[in-house]
């Protein structure tokens, strides 16, 4: 059984067990929340309206929801050779890092220096997301364990060295904590076609990539190698595919999608790379992934349904709860899903109902 | 050079306790990423136990329960619904970020710091008694592994659970055994940063420990000694680091990221170049069904 299979093909229904799973952990979140003494109704009313009230809000979800789909897809990818990608975190930063360097540094107009920028980010990623996948191929190196190492040393070679000494702003002292590189050109930001919301070409980007990763999955011939490599690595090599190379395909692919992440919250959010980054979208990519059953249609999807949570819970603060409360409302989800005999008995009935409306079950 | 070792003595303990907490769970054939996420509900519960009894010590044993019940979470997921070992930590870490946050805020009012609370006593070198489980902790773990039946009965449940099943061993019993210990070891990891070093609990607590403690672990070969000898590397290097953070010279501080890095780049260095001989329990992250064959 592929790690692939292990993890879906117990939730026959993997929709109805998504759906289930985010509910549910929105629920369990709520009770929290009302046995700490809080208003719990009047934070759920803020978690909508910071989510879906207005332009304002919506851009916000729209601008977490465009980065949550490229890493989220960027694991799903990973996930078809077989592979459980955790270093989306390091893979974005050095994205972004390679983003910021390119915006500032690139002397070109806006149409040529926005792809410019976010193709260094996308090179970057996929430079750092193929080393576990070279390490695993030739050198049998657990990638789990490889990606969780290659994540710290991105961390700390970025934030404690790169961005603090040789690529730190002029001028910016040497506090580690006040460091940051320089301001990238103007002609660099995402362009906010829409006045009064932050929504900017992310989404569109990162949905371009969807359908694009949905074609070369399901459409096309290297799709169909790497699901075969995901499906059993050794049938597929005696039935003459590379396996090698197909996963270390995949596995900058996967990479480069974490970096165009990082790249467009640099374009478009942050405008330089800042002293410390610590944005948790590498991982919550994983989340994505799980809940979205690893196909890129799912990960849109929990990557839309994420963003809100995330959006919305930075005015959950005016009831006196972290935005990080969405990271509680994720890892729930999560385990929920990642246990899917957990449901598998409620989910059967509810098949059942859906069939013979007023049947007796 | 005593203040490097009694600075290696202050940071390994939370490493040592929680790699052997990872070794311990891994050896019954259980994967772990979800130590990060024990040591940070350890080090919160340590420091609210600490604040409203006034005893350390109470403190301890709360973190050490809480990492316990982390743990049991994991062990329910993963053994009874064989959800994937991998999947199920990183939910407890997303779960233990959040989750610590909103209790933070809850319990004292504020998403930084928990106000200071009763640390751990320290000898006349400065050292508390945790320094001195960190020292002995691996020997025991190591007698137990190498001398004792149920040390056997661990090492084949990681090796092989359907052989160590027909010897009359329970696995899924002995594993969730090791996983609620692994979080009890986590969580005295944590509680040893809050009621142990700093005496307060920081929102950023453990800020990756656990998993440098998971790179101990594989540094050391999935082994008590070795792990724990791995931890008192990092810990070095982590005190290194602290020294040049200290430092008037920026080009140090610039210093400090590299140093930082190393225990995770040389860990990765080490299997690339160990590849075949550093191998992890055969059916560590395997489920164990008992009807497979």
């Amino acid at each position: 059984m592929t790690p692939r299979d292990r993890l879906f093909s117990a939730a026959r229904d993997p929709v109805w067990a998504a759906a289930l799973a985010v509910l549910t952990a929105l629920a369990i979140s709520f009770v929290v929340v009302l046995a700490s003494g809080k208003n719990a109704a009047l934070g759920l009313a803020y978690l909508f309206e910071g989510a879906f009230g207005g332009p304002g809000p919506l851009g916000e979800t729209a601008v977490k929801s465009g980065v949550l789909i490229l890493t989220g897809l960027s694991v799903a990818v990973a996930f078809t050779v077989g592979l459980f990608n955790i270093g989306g975190e390091g893979q974005l930063i050095w994205g972004a890092l390679a983003a910021a360097v390119a915006g500032r540094a690139l002397d070109l107009p806006a149409p040529l220096l926005v792809p410019a920028a976010l193709i260094a980010a996308a090179v970057a990623g996929a430079a750092w997301g193929l080393i576990p996948g070279v390490l695993k191929m030739y050198r049998g190196v657990h990638e789990v364990i490889s990606t969780i190492l290659l994540n710290w040393i991105a961390i700390h070679l970025v934030h404690g060295w790169l961005v603090a000494g040789p690529l730190a702003a002029r001028g910016s002292g040497s506090s580690v904590s006040m460091a940051g590189t320089d301001p990238i050109r103007a002609a660099a930001w995402l362009p906010r076609p829409i006045p009064g919301s932050r929504l900017d070409l992310g989404l569109p980007v990162a949905l371009a990539c969807a359908a694009a990763v949905w074609f070369l999955l399901t459409r096309m011939w290297l799709g169909f190698e790497w699901r075969a490599v995901g499906a059993g690595a050794g049938a597929a090599q005696a039935s003459g595919i590379a396996t090698r190379l197909r996963v270390c395909q995949a596995m900058a692919l996967s990479g480069a999608l974490s970096g165009l992440a990082g790249g467009l919250l640099v374009l478009g959010t942050e405008h330089r790379y800042p002293g410390v980054f610590r944005t948790g979208y590498g991982f919550d990519g994983i989340a994505v992934a799980l809940i979205g059953g690893a196909t890129a249609p799912g990960v849109v999807a929990a990557g839309f349904v994420f963003g809100a949570v995330r959006a919305g819970a930075t005015r959950l603060q005016l009831v006196g709860i972290h935005p990080s409360f969405a990271e509680l409302i994720q890892g729930i989800a999560v385990l929920l899903v990642a246990a899917p005999r957990l449901f598998a008995p409620l989910l059967i009935r509810l098949r059942a109902l859906s069939r013979a409306p007023g049947a007796p079950p | 050079m005593s203040a490097a070792l009694s600075g290696v003595l202050e940071f390994a303990p939370p490493l040592v306790l929680a790699a052997l907490g990872g070794v311990l769970s891994e050896r019954a054939g259980v994967v772990n990423i979800g130590l990060e996420g024990m040591m940070r509900f350890g080090a919160f519960a340590a420091a609210v136990g600490a604040f409203f009894t006034g005893s350390p010590w109470l403190g301890l044993a709360c973190g050490a329960l809480a990492g316990a019940a982390a743990a049991a979470a994991h062990a329910l997921l993963s053994l009874r619904y064989r959800a994937d070992q991998v999947v199920s930590g990183i939910a407890l870490n997303l779960v233990a970020l959040g989750l610590v946050t909103f209790l933070l805020e809850a319990t004292f009012g504020s998403s930084g710091v928990s106000p200071p609370v009763p640390a751990l006593p320290r000898d006349a070198s400065g050292r508390t008694a945790l320094a001195w489980v960190a020292v002995a902790l691996p020997i025991l773990l190591h007698l137990v592994f190498a001398r004792t039946p149920l040390g056997l009965r661990i090492r084949a449940t990681g090796e092989n659970p359907h052989a160590a099943a027909t010897a009359g061993v329970r696995v899924l019993r002995l594993r969730a055994g090791c996983v609620l210990g692994s979080g009890l070891l986590a969580g005295l990891g944590g509680a040893a940063l809050s009621v142990g070093i700093l005496g307060q609990f920081d929102a950023r607590m453990p800020a990756g420990q656990g998993f440098m403690a998971l790179a101990a672990m594989v540094f050391g070969r999935w082994t008590p000694l070795g792990a724990a000898a791995a931890a008192f590397f990092f810990a070095a290097a982590d005190a290194f680091q602290r020294q040049l953070s200290f430092s008037v010279h920026a080009a140090d501080l610039r210093l400090q990221g590299i140093f930082l890095a190393l225990p995770y780049a040389l860990t990765l260095l080490l299997l690339t170049a160990g590849a075949g001989r550093i191998r992890a329990p055969a059916a560590d992250g395997v489920p164990y069904d008992p009807e497979a064959r």
